[in-house]
């Protein structure tokens, strides 16, 4: 107890010195910049899920082709949870003499628990709802077209006269993109009672439930326990809003790669600051050590100084992480509405466990190494510097400084590459300086006597002088890293989705409407039109064996045969899909041929050579498997799991699928439009487009700032590398003053020396980020055509030289300035 | 050599060698002395002549290559460097030529320190009336820093008397101070050598300082050889 009143008194004693506050502004900037970025992205992950949330119609579910047994239920009433029962089934309507096929959802009057359920009447007068009432049904504006009814008229369902009460504009619909088949709400009691959701109906029954989290989390881990019935699954936000996710995903990436270059930068400062704290030390320690404290004690000591520092400055950064967290939510949380508003504490104390780990693993091995300083050194300051060859304290920062890139990154990739890098540019720097030293001191410098003294100061300090190099290098390539990193990154987001991106979707095109169509959308300024050819069937068979008496391992593959699938045909390979076996249909393929994706292939254990089945209208078709494809399913595009080749699949009878974009304001014409073609079925996803680009937009602000961090750790390294030859050139300059050197030419001499320190960290900096930019740009963030510029980062590095240049003169200014009695005598 | 009572510290056959760019180098050989509690004994010397090495051996802050040195009964080259520390705390105050004050720590702090690791409560009040015995009371707020060469040795005699320490080492103590400072640096060290009844080892090339100790001894290449008889 009383050697830490010791210490806290030795701390109170030395707050003023340079380096304990360099140690103290490290460890608060690795911690706001861990806590800033961990508490935004936690709260950004409950805000996608609330956001998925809304699209599923619940916080979480169970679905199955059963009735769901009741205990489901029960645990959820028992949790306080709210409940709605619904089932999907594909049926066929008939009104008159119209039958149209739709893809119906029963539901109870409490669908949807989230999100919106948006209803027009008659009039065309919009209102949010609830599941319908009993007798009564939605249809969306497809199905009223191809039954030719309008709100108020009655359609047959499962033998049931049904009123239908409301157009269905919008309803939770897991993130589909585009619907293809016309869409019914109903009663599901009219459902039950209709035999639409008897044993053998092809019904998918649902329970989705909401709540609070903690109750939520409790029905979900109760329910991941429990057996699930056959062909069960759990409906989790996590399987929707991929789109998003995807742009958060990567923006996080980047945030926490930021937040991590920024703690590494904190802990080369807090290695740089901590040598110098233990130089400063040695004297003292000695004489500690002479007057008979032991070892132990003495490191002790030393430890209870840095945890008296330590603390308080990690509470600190963690206020100042809360504090900038809530500020920047308040600006995103726009982004996500129904999120939790409550501020995550835990990743904020995490992050000041991490600041703390890298304050003890980058300042414990200086301070280990001080409390083995022998007495005797206090009679000979040599003997404080005992030979070591290797140590392997040394080790510890590196080791912390892995954990910490494992920790954060996710990724293994990213660890490695930012390993390799950081280290690379470590060891050539190193190299390099001490190449560069080497040779100052064999060839000397002719010219100005500024130029030789500035050369020799460094040279004289050979080990510091390296050090100092190493340092600047690493902090200056993670800045450059970032900075090659960050405008790719984000232009590469901005040309996903570049303004012209389709926004209008249209269904059930018709071959003779394609032409005038066309001229239609000319007319009213529409552009970037594409259409696909969209027919329906069903696959039957595999290599000539009936699907029904197949088997699969996938559960889900029974449930695909019994839908409606959707086949189209391409030319060429549409954009956003990638061949991955096989190969792209042949011009004039004597046999049908069919490209599959990969979802496909699993569910079906399909091969290449493998022939599908299907039935289209009245006839059938036998297509050979040519080719496996990957597909980008979080494009804004429409894809296809499959793919037929056109000469074969043109005979099929078939609709159109278009897109394209209609700038804003274009609306009324569209009205027109829809008017004269009144089959068609118009889906706007601007709303959508819109949400992801000002996340888009948003992401780009937050990256830009959090980088604020990065420069300030920067910065903090700057200083702490030049600090730690401080005392030396004090020392030097007030003997070269006595001595009657003039002011300037140490201001000359300095600015030599701070120069060929800036212009090495420049060099290996320029060349490390170029190298590890583009290893990152292409392996993680997967940035096409990726390659750094080298001129800008040459230029950089020039400007680095003269950045540091500028700041050894201005931390040298003092010396220059001061009469070199005080000088003398303050050392 | 030896004094009339009880040794306080006793050396037999002490050797300490290094291993220099030219090879092995014999600092000390074969040195031998005893001193009684309350002596005051000058170790005198050349520069270079091992004079520090002798008394870093005889404080316990190094090892000898050979040879025996007894502590106040306590046999160095049998005790750990944790058990040397602990030895020193208890038994050793040090004097240096350069002072070895912290300089982040005032006259006040720096006195106290000693005390601070035995964990004395009274250290403040104990450091004050060092001070004040050193006529240093009314700077004790100073920095090392803002005190003269002369006051700054004050305070470390203040601080190498302040626990009481059976011994006191002595390292060239006027060696950076101008002769009239170092004299009345000297007088207050044997006055309070005198009043504390401290053994006093001291190593100088002064030898009008070394001649107010009761022996001398001289470093001749490596050996140590009496000087005479006490003067007083």
């Amino acid at each position: 107890m009383k050697i830490l009143l010791l210490a806290l008194r030795s701390l109170r004693r030395e707050w003023h010195l340079p380096e304990l506050r360099t140690l103290a502004a490290s460890l608060v900037l690795a911690v706001v910049a861990l806590g800033v970025v961990a508490t935004l992205s936690t709260r950004m992950e409950r805000g996608v899920l609330a956001s998925a949330a809304e699209l599923i119609g619940g916080d979480l579910g169970v679905s199955a082709p059963e009735n769901i047994p009741g205990k489901f239920s029960v645990a959820g009433h028992q949790r306080g949870l709210s409940l709605t029962n619904t089932a999907s089934f594909p049926t066929v309507a008939f009104a008159q003499q119209q039958s149209q096929l739709l893809d119906v959802l029963a539901a109870d009057s409490a669908y949807p628990l989230r999100g919106t359920l948006l209803i027009a009447d008659a009039n065309g007068k919009q209102a949010t709802s609830h599941g319908p009432a009993a007798g009564t049904v939605y249809l969306d504006h497809r199905a009223l077209v191809g039954l030719n009814r309008r709100v108020g008229d009655s359609v047959q369902l499962g033998g049931r006269d049904l009123r239908i009460a409301g157009e269905l504009i919008q309803q939770p619909d897991g993130g589909e993109l585009v619907a293809m088949a016309p869409r019914a709400l109903m009663n599901i009691n009219d459902a039950q009672q209709a035999g639409l959701l008897g044993v053998g109906s092809r019904a998918r029954h649902t329970v989705l439930l909401a709540g609070e989290p903690a109750a939520v989390q409790s029905w979900r881990t109760w329910a991941q326990s429990t057996t699930l019935p056959q062909g069960g699954e759990l409906i989790t936000p996590e399987q929707t809003q991929e789109r998003m996710r995807n742009a958060f995903d990567r923006a996080g990436a980047f945030l926490r790669l930021t937040a991590l270059l920024s703690a590494l930068l904190s802990g080369v400062a807090i290695a740089l600051a901590s040598q110098r704290y233990a130089r400063r030390k040695t004297s003292e320690v000695s004489l500690l050590r002479a007057l008979g404290t032991s070892r132990a004690r003495v490191f002790t000591l030393l430890l209870g100084t840095m945890g008296g520092l330590a603390l308080p400055a990690a509470l600190l950064g963690v206020l100042l992480a809360l504090v900038l967290a809530q500020g920047a939510w308040m600006f995103a949380s726009q982004l996500f509405s129904g999120v939790p508003t409550e501020l995550p504490i835990l990743p904020a104390l995490a992050a000041a466990g991490m600041g703390i780990a890298v304050l003890v693993g980058f300042a414990l091995p200086p301070l280990v190494r001080l409390a083995d300083v022998p007495p005797v050194a206090v009679f000979r300051a040599s003997m404080a510097r005992r030979i070591r060859r290797f140590d392997v304290l040394y080790l510890i920062p590196a080791v912390v400084a892995l954990a910490l890139i494992w920790n954060l990154s996710g990724s293994a990739k990213l660890a490695g590459i930012l390993a390799v890098s950081l280290l690379g540019v470590a060891v050539v720097a190193a190299l390099l300086a001490a190449l560069l030293l080497w040779v100052t001191r064999r060839i000397t410098p002719g010219g100005h006597p500024a130029l030789r003294l500035g050369m020799a100061a460094l040279a004289r300090r050979r080990g510091l002088s390296i050090v100092q190099a190493t340092a600047l290098s690493m902090g200056l390539t993670a800045l450059l890293l970032l900075a090659v990193v960050a405008p790719a990154l984000l232009d590469g987001w901005r040309k996903e989705l570049p303004g012209d991106t389709p926004n209008w979707f249209v269904l059930n095109l018709q071959d003779d409407q394609r032409n005038d169509f066309n001229q239609a959308l000319d007319r009213i300024g529409a552009n970037q039109l594409n259409m696909m050819p969209l027919a329906v069937g069903k696959l039957t068979a595999i290599n000539g064996h009936p699907i029904d008496s197949l088997t699969f391992k996938d559960e889900r593959a029974k449930e695909w045969s019994d839908r409606q699938l959707r086949l189209s045909w391409s030319n060429d390979l549409p954009p956003s899909n990638t061949v991955i076996a096989g190969h792209w249909f042949d011009p004039h393929p004597t046999q049908a041929e069919v490209s599959v994706d990969t979802m496909w292939r699993d569910m079906y254990a399909l091969k290449l050579g493998d022939i599908m089945r299907f039935d289209v209208g009245e006839g059938q078709v036998d297509a050979k498997i040519t080719s496996f494809r990957h597909v980008d399913w979080t494009s804004f595009r429409v894809n296809f799991f499959l793919l037929m080749d056109p000469t074969h699949a043109n005979t099929l009878p078939h609709t159109w699928l278009a897109s394209f974009y209609l700038p804003r304001g274009h609306a009324e014409a569209l009205a027109t439009l829809s008017r004269n073609y009144s089959n068609l079925s118009l889906v706007d996803v601007d709303a959508l487009l819109d949400r992801v680009r000002e996340i888009v937009q948003r992401v780009t602000s937050a990256v830009r700032w959090v980088l604020g961090f990065s420069l300030l750790a920067g910065a903090l390294v700057l200083a702490a590398a030049l600090a730690t030859s401080g005392q030396e050139r004090r020392h030097e300059a007030a003997l070269l003053r006595t001595l009657g050197a003039r002011r300037g030419l140490l201001r000359i001499a300095a600015a030599c020396e701070f120069a060929l320190l800036g212009l090495i960290a420049g060099i290996t900096a320029a060349l490390g980020s170029m190298v590890g930019g583009w290893w990152l740009g292409r392996s993680v963030f997967h940035i096409k055509d990726f390659m750094p510029q080298p001129l800008p980062l040459i230029l950089a590095a020039l400007a680095a030289a003269f950045v540091v240049m500028l700041l050894g003169l201005a931390g040298t200014r003092k010396v220059t300035h001061t009469p070199p009695m005080r000088l003398l005598r303050a050392e | 050599m030896s004094g009339g009572s009880r040794p306080v510290l006793e050396v037999r056959d002490v050797s300490k060698s290094v291993n220099g760019p030219e090879g092995r180098l014999d600092i000390l050989s074969n040195v031998a002395m005893q001193v009684s509690a309350g002596e005051s004994f000058a170790i005198v010397g050349a520069s270079g002549s091992g004079k520090t090495t002798l008394l870093g051996l005889l404080a316990g802050l190094d090892t000898p290559t050979r040879g025996s040195i007894q502590l106040d009964g306590y046999a160095l080259e049998q005790l750990d460097e944790e058990a040397r520390a602990d030895l020193r705390r208890r038994l050793v105050g040090f004097v240096f030529q350069s002072f070895h004050l912290l300089p982040a720590l005032t006259a006040e702090q720096n006195v106290m320190l000693p005390l601070e690791l035995e964990g004395h409560a009274d250290a403040r009040e104990r450091a004050h009336a060092a001070l004040d015995a050193v006529e240093l009371g009314s700077r004790r707020k100073h920095y090392p820093a803002q005190l003269s060469g002369g006051e700054q040795q004050r305070v470390a005699i203040a601080r190498a008397f302040v626990h009481s320490p059976r011994l006191l080492f002595a390292d060239e103590p006027t060696g950076n101070l101008d002769r009239r400072t170092g004299r009345h640096v000297c007088d207050l060290l044997f006055a309070l050598n005198r009043d504390h009844h401290t053994t006093l080892i001291l190593v100088t090339h002064d030898m009008q300082l070394a001649e107010r100790c009761m022996r001398r001894a001289e470093l001749q290449e490596g050996r140590l050889v009496p000087m005479g008889e006490p003067s007083a």
